[in-house]
C-alpha cells in the first residue's frame, strides 16, 4: 500500500505529485458517466475540451513563473486586454502580431520589476493587473466589436472530425513540452527554482546560469501563453469583452497547484498542470450537468484544492 | 612539475576586518597542497578568491602564467578551478547528470539537450572515482558523502586542473575517506593540483606533500611536509600575545547549575559530559565548526540531540527538546542565550533600547498580562552596564557594536537570568568595549551567575574563562584549567585526539 501511495505522490522526482490529481480526474469522469446521461457523449466531450482549453493554456504559462518561485496575477487581465485589442478595427495581419508584442512587453515589465526592483511577484503583477484592467476598459468599456474572421474560423471548425480546439491544445502542449523538457531554458528554470526553494539562492548563478534573465523570460512566457488563451476566447465569444479574463489568474494558480507543482519553485510538471486544469473544467462541467448552483461549485472548488494539495505530501523533495 | 596557479600579494577586507594581508600562494601540478591555519586565519577567504566567489582588493591571480580575473565560480571553472565547499552547492531537484552539466549542457543537432551524452559522460566520471551511482538519480536522494563525490566528479568532468577540497572528510566515514584518498592520488598522477583544507593532522601528513600556513591573514610560510612534524606545524599556526584585557579569575565555584550527561550531538559522535558551576565561566574551545555551536544551540532546542541528558539546576529536561517549548522552559529555569549574530538573531534593531531590554521581562509573563512600567529597571541596567546612548528611546541600530552587545546582555540581567550561554561575546566589538564586556561577565558570575561561552578567538576564551573544554568532531576531547591552557595545548588536544584522548 505504502508503495502505491509513494508512486501516486511521486516522491523523489521533480515532476511533483500529478498521479493523485489524475486519479481524482478519472474518478470524477467515472462518477459522472454513471450518474448523468449526458456526460459520456461526444458532444459533451467537445464542449469540455473547448471549455478547458483557455485555462490549460494560461495555466501552462503560469507554471513557468511558479517554477522559479513567482506568481503572475496579471494573466487574467492580459486575456481581457487581448480580446479588446483584437476587437479593434484593424487588419488581422496587424492585430495578431500586435497582441503578442504587447503581451511580451507586459511580461518584460513584470519580470524586470520583480528581478531588478526586488518587488514581490504578487505586488508587481497585481499592479500590472490594475493597469491592464484600466487600459482594457479605455479601449472597450463594454463588450462589443468584431473579431477577425481568421480567429473565428480557427476555433470553431473541425478537421477529419476532430474539432479545432483539440489542435490548439496539441500545439500549445508541444511548444511547452519542448521548452520545459528539451531545451536548456527549461532545465535552467528548474535549477533556479530548486535553488530558491532549498535556500541556496546563489547555486544556479554559480553554475553560470543567467538567473535574472531567465526569470524575466518566464514572465514573458506567461504573458504570451495568456495572450494565446485570449485569442482563443476572442474566437469563442466573437467580440471584445473586458470581463472575459476575470478570475483566470486565480483559476490558473489553482490548476498549477492541483497538478502537483510546488509554489516554492523547482518542482512541477506539464502533465500535472494540464490535469489540474482539466479537473477544474470537469468540475464546472459536471456540476452544471447535475444542476449544482455556481456558488456551491465555487465552495467545492476550494475544498478540492485543499484536499488534493494536502494529500500530495509536499516538501518531500528535500526542497 | 610546473606551476599552475600563482596568487600574488592578495589582500581582502570585509568592512574594517582585514582578512587577508598581501598573501602569496602557488600550486604545482601533481601536488596535494595543504592549507593550514587557526580559525579566522584566512584560509577559506583565500580559496574563495581562487574559486571566484570573492574578488580580492589587491593582488593578482595567474593561472598557467596568464593573469586572470575570476568574477564568478563559473569563470573559475572555465579557467580550470573546481571547488568542493563545505556547504553544498548542488541543486537538489536536479539529477546527478544534470548538476554535472548545468550551464554547459551538450546539445543534439536539433537543439535539444543531449541527455544520452550527459548520462554517458557522467557515468564515466563517476566510474573514475569508483562510484556506482545512477546518473539519473536526484541529488536530494544522495547522502552528504555521495554529494561530495559528485562535486569532485563535476571537477573531473569539467577537466579542472585545480581541485579545492575544503574539509572534504568532515562528512565522510572511514571507507569513504579511503576512496577519496585513492582518487586524490589518481588526480595527482594525472598532473592535477589539489588544495586540501583539513583540521585532521593525520590526514595532512598522510596525503599532502606541501603545506602553506596562514596566521591572522598573513603568510607564515610554505614547507614540504617531509620536513615537518605535527608539533612544528602547530607551532607555526599559533603564537599570539595574550592581552591584559581580562579581569581576575574567580576564586569560588558553587553548586552545579548545568549538567550535560552522555550527550551525543550527532548519531556518530562520541558521548560527552559537561558541568557548569555557579560563579564560573566555562569555555568551549577548539577549531571552528567542530560542534561547539551545536552544543550551545542544543540547550535552546535549535539542535536536536541524538541522545543524552540535560539537567538545569537539578531539573531534568526531557529529550526530544523542541525549539519553542524548549526555550521557554529553559528560560523559566533562568537560562539565557546570547547568539553569535546579535543583529539577526538577538536584537530588534529598529526598536529602542527600552523594548529590547523589557522583552526579556515580558516574555516570561502571560501574553495578555497588563504592561508594567519598566523604565526604572531599564535605566538601572543601562547605568550599571554603562550603555552609551542618549536615552532608553534610542534605536538599537544607532548604537556601536559594543553597546549593542551590552543591551543584549542587559536583557538577561534585567530578567534575573543566572545561567548565560554566550556565543562570540565580543564579535565586532572594539577593544575598549571588549574589556568592559569581560568585566561585566565576570561581575555577573561573582554575583552567583554561571556562563558557558564559545568563541572563535581561542585567546579570548583562555583569558576570560576559568575552565575550558576542547571540542573536536562533535565531542569533548579534553578539559583544562584556563590558567594552565595555552593556544598550543588547546590545538594540540584538538588535533591529536586519536593519540591521547582524555575525556572529560
Amino acid at each position: 500500500m505504502r508503495k502505491y501511495i509513494d508512486i501516486l505522490t511521486r516522491r523523489n522526482t521533480r515532476q511533483g505529485a500529478w498521479g493523485f490529481p489524475l486519479l481524482v480526474f478519472l474518478g470524477i469522469c467515472v462518477w459522472l458517466s454513471f450518474n448523468t446521461a449526458r456526460f459520456a457523449t461526444i458532444e459533451n466531450a467537445e464542449n469540455l475540451i473547448a471549455q478547458a482549453m483557455p485555462l490549460i493554456i494560461v495555466a501552462i504559462g503560469q507554471m513557468l513563473v511558479v517554477l522559479v518561485g513567482g506568481l503572475d496575477l496579471s494573466v487574467g487581465a492580459v486575456i481581457s486586454f487581448t480580446t479588446a485589442i483584437l476587437s479593434l478595427d484593424a487588419p488581422t495581419i496587424v492585430l495578431l502580431p500586435v497582441v503578442f508584442v504587447l503581451a511580451a512587453l507586459v511580461g518584460l515589465m513584470n519580470g524586470l520589476v520583480v528581478t531588478r526592483c526586488n518587488v514581490h511577484p504578487i505586488i508587481a503583477t497585481l499592479a500590472m493587473q490594475y493597469m491592464l484592467l484600466g487600459a482594457t476598459r479605455l479601449i472597450r468599456p463594454v463588450s462589443g466589436g468584431e473579431i477577425p474572421q481568421l480567429v473565428l474560423d480557427s476555433v470553431s471548425g473541425e478537421f477529419f472530425g476532430i474539432p479545432f480546439p483539440v489542435f490548439w491544445g496539441i500545439v500549445v502542449v508541444l511548444i511547452a513540452w519542448k521548452l520545459l523538457y528539451r531545451s536548456r531554458y527549461g532545465l535552467h528554470l528548474f535549477a533556479i527554482g530548486g535553488g530558491m526553494a532549498s535556500g541556496q539562492t546563489d547555486a544556479a548563478h554559480n553554475f553560470g546560469i543567467a538567473v535574472r534573465r531567465n526569470i524575466v523570460l518566464a514572465y514573458v512566457g506567461s504573458a504570451c501563453f495568456a495572450t494565446i488563451a485570449g485569442i482563443f476566447l476572442a474566437g469563442r465569444i466573437t467580440s471584445g469583452d473586458p470581463n472575459v479574463g476575470l478570475l483566470f489568474e486565480l483559476d490558473s494558480i489553482t490548476a498549477v497547484a492541483l497538478g502537483g507543482t510546488q509554489l516554492s519553485g523547482g518542482v512541477g510538471s506539464l502533465q500535472g498542470t494540464v490535469i489540474g486544469a482539466l479537473v477544474l473544467a470537469l468540475m464546472s462541467n459536471g456540476m452544471n450537468l447535475v444542476n449544482l448552483s455556481p456558488f456551491v461549485q465555487t465552495v467545492v472548488k476550494g475544498g478540492i484544492l485543499l484536499i488534493v494539495v494536502g494529500l500530495q505530501s509536499r516538501k518531500k523533495m528535500g526542497l | 612539475m610546473t606551476i599552475i596557479v600563482e596568487m600574488h600579494g592578495i589582500s581582502k577586507a570585509f568592512g574594517h576586518n582585514q582578512v587577508l594581508n598581501s598573501v602569496s600562494f602557488s600550486l604545482n601540478s601533481g601536488s596535494v597542497h595543504a592549507l593550514m591555519g587557526e580559525n579566522g586565519a584566512g584560509k577559506s577567504t583565500l580559496m574563495k578568491i581562487l574559486a571566484g566567489v570573492h574578488q580580492p582588493d589587491a593582488g593578482q591571480v595567474k593561472i598557467n602564467g596568464q593573469k586572470v580575473n575570476l568574477l564568478s565560480p563559473r569563470d573559475a571553472l572555465d579557467s580550470g578551478i573546481s571547488t568542493v565547499f563545505q556547504e553544498h552547492s548542488l541543486l537538489p531537484n536536479l539529477s546527478i547528470a544534470e548538476n554535472m552539466f548545468l550551464g554547459r549542457e551538450p546539445l543534439t543537432r536539433t537543439g535539444a539537450i543531449d541527455y544520452d551524452a550527459m548520462i554517458r559522460d557522467t557515468r564515466r566520471a563517476l566510474d573514475e572515482l569508483g562510484l556506482d551511482l545512477d546518473p539519473t538519480r536526484l541529488v536530494s536522494t544522495l547522502t552528504i558523502g555521495e554529494r561530495q563525490f559528485v562535486e569532485i566528479a563535476h571537477g573531473i568532468e569539467a577537466d579542472a586542473s585545480v581541485m579545492i577540497l575544503d574539509e572534504p572528510t568532515a562528512a565522510l566515514n572511514a571507507a569513504d575517506v579511503e576512496v577519496l584518498n585513492t582518487s586524490i592520488r589518481k588526480l595527482c598522477e594525472r598532473g592535477k593540483a589539489v588544495v586540501y583544507i583539513s583540521h585532521r593532522m593525520e590526514e595532512i601528513f598522510n596525503i599532502c606533500d606541501t603545506v602553506t600556513v596562514l596566521k591572522d591573514g598573513k603568510l607564515v610560510g610554505e614547507q614540504a611536509i617531509s620536513d615537518l612534524t605535527p608539533n612544528v606545524l602547530i607551532e607555526m599556526m599559533v603564537g599570539r600575545e595574550l592581552t591584559s584585557l581580562f579581569p581576575a579569575r574567580s576564586t569560588m565555584a558553587g553548586e552545579v547549575v548545568l549538567e550535560l550527561k552522555d550527550i551525543q550531538l550527532t548519531e556518530n559522535a562520541r558521548p560527552l559530559s559537561l558541568t557548569l558551576h555557579r560563579g564560573e565561566i566555562v569555555a568551549l574551545a577548539g577549531l571552528e565548526g567542530q560542534g561547539q555551536q551545536k552544543l550551545s544551540r542544543a540547550l535552546i532546542g535549535q539542535h536536536a540531540l541524538f541522545s543524552g541528558q540535560i539537567r538545569v539546576k537539578g531539573v531534568i529536561l526531557e529529550l526530544p527538546f523542541s525549539g519553542i517549548t524548549g526555550i521557554r522552559r529553559t528560560q523559566k529555569l533562568g537560562l539565557g542565550f546570547v547568539p553569535e549574530d546579535r543583529k539577526e538573531e538577538g536584537l530588534f534593531l529598529e526598536l529602542p533600547i527600552l523594548h529590547n531590554i523589557v522583552i526579556g521581562l515580558h516574555s516570561r509573563r502571560a501574553a495578555i498580562a497588563l504592561v508594567r512600567k519598566y523604565r526604572p529597571v531599564v535605566a538601572d541596567i543601562m547605568q550599571s552596564m554603562n550603555v552609551k546612548a542618549p536615552n532608553a528611546n534610542a534605536r538599537v541600530r544607532s548604537l556601536s557594536g559594543g553597546n549593542q552587545q551590552k543591551v543584549l546582555l542587559g536583557r538577561y540581567l534585567a530578567a534575573k537570568t543566572d545561567i548565560l550561554v554566550i556565543e562570540e561575546p565580543t564579535r565586532g566589538v572594539d577593544i575598549g568595549a571588549k574589556s568592559e564586556i569581560y568585566r561585566l561577565l565576570r561581575e555577573f558570575t561573582e554575583q552567583g551567575g554561571a556562563i558557558l561561552v564559545l568563541s572563535r578567538e581561542t585567546l579570548e576564551l583562555i583569558g576570560l574563562s576559568d575552565r575550558l573544554y576542547v571540542v573536536h568532531e562533535n565531542t569533548i576531547v579534553a578539559e583544562m584549567l584556563a590558567i594552565e591552557a595555552t593556544e598550543h595545548s588547546i590545538l594540540n588536544a584538538a588535533l591529536k585526539t586519536d593519540k591521547k584522548a582524555h575525556y572529560a
